[in-house]
């Protein structure tokens, strides 16, 4: 290094070098991987190298632990992290999708700030620098005091490599005189915190106010089950719980034995030199190692025979571990704490159950989220095993594994991370539950496009038109469905005038059985319609006929869900959705057993083409809007013959809330060109046929006729682009009031077109193609085509509007509410109700200006009172 | 009027006049202890809970010291010694009383937990010690309840009508229940009642509904003030409380 860095010892040279770091990472930060990846490289081999000096710094220093051990942990750290992460891209672009407009973009995080525990005071210093390196971070080491030298000579070793191999000087940086107070002001003045320490260190670094990494305390159980491999077992345990003389957090704390096999354990941890306690030096270990329930810090990470003389017992030199045959779980027994020495607390355990429920206990009350060991058959005790990982609540399970040198990872085992930062998940107070890797310290862009929602035109498979079309178009059921069983549904009116006739003559000519439900009543019930599908079912046919308008269309096509499944909850299907793709119950598939045939005899519903239907429910007298395209029928029949006689009041009603399907649909956030076209021409023909068929009927069959299609070429328009808001509040006006639902459209929409042609709305309604308020325009365009002048936007919105007030003085509408007879006290009354529940209504979700409440009601009071208001 | 002895310290004199308490400091004695000690007194009789009226405070230069109400009865530490029987009676009114005082709230006291940053770090405890207490401390709750600071049997006196008051308010503060617990509970043993230490533990424990273990997470943490106090005879034992480790 060039410069000659200054000591840092308070609150000042502290945020020197904070700045110092922070700065060198904003240059560390514009690094490319090919840059990085060489530093990362450069910093592992130095700290590789430097491994055994490390090791022998650290124990002389700190007066804990085992050389030869610690080498291992340096050359671990500084390896196996290498090789682990050598390959992984921290830089750009990591992920891209362009057809779904997503990428995600890698950036490092900033300053990190390291605290390094005495227990690994080299190892873990040389894991964090380098996964900070690899993610392009800045780090600030706060050292233990008890290991500060050679934790700051592995930080100083690793930096002159990295800085000679390219990284800016100055990019890692430690506290030289530590204290809790710098080590607060370092966490709180970084990005993130990699805090490994005990309890109230990790608790410290939460509460610092910056987003931590934290790990906890481990009291690791392992459970010898009766069908393990004893010698496995037992020298696997004394391999780990010696390794650095046991002061990995992973190490085991104690052997959970099962009676069965506990001599035979005992036996082989006795003939591999490890000391059993009697009583009375049971006593003194325990007064020993644990203090008020706190670890004596003097026996942390000394060998066996030195613990055994600070509590006063003689053990031969080479005892590897001192082991406690203890019964109690609880913290009140010594043995069953965290001991972080070649200490290990033995209890018998009954039966597997007694032994999950000992393990569980040492878990939940030292080391909650930690590690916890399993020796066993995997092959035979497959049971046994699961309900071990179902039992546990640590984030690491080992299998026949030594715990010290399995937790970290890579070396007993493939696939777990290999780190030195082993997170415990929120059991143990952490923010992550895996072992800490580079992932942990990146920050993940993700870049996403605006992308348009796929659309659609669906309509039934076969829809069939012109006057007297119904023979020739039930033909094929025979010809090309081979069909054997009609069920027709209609209404009691239409029955008996005859309408079905037709269709029941052809059936019995093309030699398909038939029967006729003709009960359908108005506004049809949830019982209603079951009386319909229980014939249904005694008659089992393989076709559904529909005669009517929408009562008995929208009938027929909840008896065809009652008849192909009637296990179907109707509050289910009815509930209300915010993207007909994401509904959250899905619909039944229906035509497995009956195709479906829509015979209209009004023009105005345009059932036979839409995938909706209402149903009320008797009990609550609620209406169901069901909306999915398994209700779309399987073939549309349009004959105007079975229009011809409709009374004057249905044809102006239902006509015009055609005209009003084809206006909500045009300027619907879902409307595309394909239902542009259809709804427009629906417009255009009904401005012009309607008044005629209202005034002629059966005289002007022409006007029936085109009536009839642009009914139809509507519901094609609305059962793709959806409504609005206008048909919202006819729904609800219509429930409230008894005012026909056609008739409540006519009193509505030119509040609704005005509401909705406001350049500055409150709110617009959200839809991705629905890029700006565009109603007015879209209305204009109505207007255009429609032939009814205007030079700008607005003169044509003017002309629209009086062209539809035009229309419905023609066919016989009044201007507003109050002139249908709805009593003003009960109107207002049930406004705020009809509001919210308008509000909630299926369609106000397409409609391209998203309503306040108060909008709607403003919208209904003007309905209501019209110019007097 | 007749003067009466009530303790001798080394730097003050306690004694009764009449229906008043007089405590005489030094004149070494600092103005802003007796100040601190005079504050907290009146701050606790704000709350309402039994305790000697405040009359007085004088720092004339050789004339300081606290006047207060004089409580008439025994301590509560002599009805322990007379009557030993008594002692699980006792213990639970002792109990009883200090939960009812951690009930009261008194926002302007001092806050525990930078009282005992201070104390760790005047502890004369070396650097490695001083960083394990300090983040002991660090994860310990903050809380606001009133801690006597000193609370033992020598500190209460029960009237002949049986009430209760308590005496000493110097070292109160607001902060964590359990920590004053472990006062009482080092408080103790360093008077050598060790079988009595883990009775008052248990109950106390129990009637708070606190683990057994938490209030022992103090231990360190009181021991370190305790050898602020620099007493040569309890060193030993108080090193043996503070040196504990919490790893990983």
């Amino acid at each position: 290094m060039t410069k000659v860095r200054t000591i840092v010892e308070d609150q000042e040279t502290l945020q020197n070098a904070l700045d110092e770091v922070r700065k060198a990472q904003r240059e560390f930060a514009h690094f490319t991987q090919e840059e990085v990846d060489k530093v990362f490289l450069a910093a592992s081999v130095a700290a590789n190298q430097a491994r055994i000096p490390l090791a022998k710094h650290a124990v002389e220093e700190s007066g804990m632990g085992c050389v030869e051990d610690k080498v291992i942990k340096n050359h671990y750290a500084a390896e196996f992290v290498y090789n682990k992460y050598k390959d992984t891209q921290t830089v750009g672009i990591v992920e891209e999708d362009t057809s779904y407009g997503i990428k995600k973009v890698l950036e490092p995080i900033g300053v990190i700030s390291a605290i390094i525990p005495t227990t690994n005071p080299t190892s873990t210093a040389i894991f964090k620098i380098l996964i900070a390196l690899k993610t392009r971070n800045g780090i600030v080491i706060s050292p233990h005091p008890r290991a500060k030298d050679c934790t700051i000579e592995a930080a100083k070793i690793i930096l002159d490599a990295a800085v000679k191999a390219g990284a800016p000087e100055g990019i890692i940086s430690w506290i030289d005189v530590p204290s809790l107070e710098l080590t607060q002001m370092v966490m709180a003045e970084s990005d993130t915190i990699l805090a490994t320490g005990g309890p109230g260190m990790v608790n410290a670094a939460y509460s610092s106010g910056k987003p931590a990494l934290g790990v906890g305390a481990g009291n690791t159980p392992a459970i010898i089950d009766d069908s393990a491999d004893i010698l496995l077992a037992v020298n696997s345990i004394i391999h780990s719980k010696t390794f650095d003389n046991g002061m990995i957090c992973a190490s085991e704390q104690s052997v959970v034995v099962l009676d069965d096999v506990y001599d035979e354990v005992k036996k082989e941890f006795a003939y591999r030199n490890c000391h059993f306690l009697n009583d009375k030096e049971l006593d003194k270990v325990r007064k020993t190692i644990i203090i008020n329930g706190a670890l004596n810090s003097k026996i942390v990470g000394q060998p066996a025979p030195v613990i055994a003389e600070l509590a006063g017992i003689n053990v031969p030199e080479t005892t590897k571990i001192l082991i406690g045959e203890v019964t109690d779980v609880s913290l009140a027994e010594e043995f069953a704490h965290e001991k972080l020495s070649p200490v290990l607390a033995m209890y018998r355990a009954d039966d597997f159950d007694d032994a999950l429920d000992k393990a569980d206990r040492l878990v939940k009350d030292g080391g909650y989220g930690h590690t916890s060991a399993l020796y066993i058959d995997t092959a035979a005790e497959n049971d046994r095993l699961e309900k071990f990982q179902n039992r546990m609540k640590t984030a690491r399970i080992l299998i026949n594994t030594p715990s010290s040198q399995g937790g970290i990872g890579d070396i007993y085992n493939f696939k777990l991370t290999p780190s030195l930062t082993l997170g415990c998940g929120t059991w143990g107070g952490n923010s992550v539950s895996e072992n800490v890797g580079v992932k942990h310290l990146l920050n993940i862009k993700t870049v996403a496009e605006r992308k348009e929602n796929m659309l659609w035109l669906k309509t039934p498979a076969k829809t069939f038109f012109k006057r007297g079309c119904l023979p020739l178009a039930l033909d094929e059921l025979k010809t090309v469905q081979n069909k054997k069983r009609a069920f027709i549904v209609t209404d009691k009116f239409l029955f008996d005038n005859g309408y079905t006739d037709t269709i029941t003559k052809k059936l019995d000519a093309l030699g398909i059985e038939h029967k006729t439900f003709s009960n359908v009543q108005p506004d049809p019930t949830l019982s209603n319609v079951t009386q319909g599908a229980n014939e249904m079912h005694d008659f089992q046919p393989d076709t559904i006929i529909a005669v009517g308008g929408g009562s008995p269309m929208d009938a027929a096509k909840i008896m065809w869900v009652m008849y192909e499944h009637p296990e179907t909850d109707f509050m289910d299907l009815a509930m209300r959705f915010m993207d007909i793709r994401k509904r959250v119950l899905g619909f039944p598939v229906l035509g497995e057993k009956a195709y479906f045939v829509a015979i209209p005899t009004t023009a105005g519903t345009g059932a036979e083409v839409t995938p909706f239907a209402v149903i009320t429910d008797d009990e609550s007298n609620v209406k169901y809007p069901l909306a999915d395209y398994q209700l779309m029928p399987d073939m549309a029949v349009v004959d105007a013959d079975l229009m011809d006689n409709a009374p004057k009041g249905l044809t102006a009603y239902s006509g015009f809330d055609a005209v009003t399907h084809a206006l909500e649909a045009y300027v619907s956030v879902m409307a595309s060109d394909y239902t542009d076209g259809l709804a427009l021409q629906a417009l255009k023909v009904a401005f012009e046929y309607l008044p005629r068929a209202y005034k002629y009927g059966a005289k002007d069959p022409v006007a029936r006729e085109k009536m009839g299609d642009a009914s139809t070429m509507a519901g094609m328009a609305f059962g793709n682009a959806f409504l609005g808001v206008c048909h919202s509040m006819a729904h609800k006006l219509g429930s409230q009031h008894h005012v026909t639902h056609g008739l409540a459209n006519a009193l509505l929409i030119n509040e609704v077109i005005s509401f909705n042609a406001s350049e500055t709305p409150t709110k617009m309604g959200t839809f991705s193609q629905y890029d700006h308020p565009k109603a007015l325009s879209r209305y204009a365009e109505i207007a255009d085509h429609l032939n009814l002048g205007g030079n700008t936007d607005e003169e044509k919105l003017e002309n629209l509007l009086d062209a539809l007030n035009e229309l419905k003085a023609e066919i016989g509408i009044k201007q507003t509410i109050q002139e249908y007879d709805v009593p003003e006290k009960e109107f207002l009354d049930t406004l705020d109700a009809m509001v919210e529940s308008a509000f909630d209504d299926q369609c106000t979700g397409a409609n391209p200006r998203y309503p306040l409440m108060s909008e709607i009601k403003e919208m209904y009071l003007n309905a209501y009172y019209g110019k007097d208001r | 009027m007749e003067k009466q002895v009530l303790a001798e310290r080394s730097d003050k004199e306690i004694y009764r006049k009449g229906d008043k308490v007089f405590i005489k400091f030094d004149s070494s004695f600092s103005k802003a202890d007796i100040l601190n000690e005079a504050l907290n007194q009146s701050r606790i009789e704000e709350t309402g809970l039994n305790i000697p009226k405040l009359h007085e405070v004088r720092l004339l230069d050789d004339d300081q010291m606290i006047v207060m109400d004089y409580v008439p009865g025994n301590t509560l530490q002599e009805l322990m010694d007379e009557n030993p029987e008594k002692m699980d009676e006792y213990l639970e009114l002792f109990v009883d009383l200090q939960i009812a005082i951690h009930q009261e709230r008194a926002p302007l006291l001092n806050e525990m937990h930078s009282k005992m940053s201070r104390k760790i770090a005047n502890s004369g405890l070396n650097a490695t010690i001083r960083y394990e207490l300090d983040s002991r401390l660090a994860g310990m709750p903050v809380h606001n309840k009133v801690c006597h600071g000193d609370f033992n049997p020598t500190n209460i006196i029960i009237t002949d009508d049986e009430e209760a008051y308590v005496l000493d308010w110097s070292h109160a503060t607001q902060g964590n229940g359990s920590h004053d617990a472990a006062t009482t509970y080092l408080d103790f043993y360093l008077k050598g009642e060790k079988e009595l230490a883990e009775k008052y533990r248990k109950l106390y424990a129990e009637k708070t509904n606190t683990a057994l273990q938490y209030i022992l997470k103090w231990c360190p943490i009181v021991a370190a003030e305790q050898l602020a106090k620099g007493i040569k005879e309890n060193e030993e034992f108080l090193m043996r409380w503070v040196d504990v480790v919490e790893y990983e």
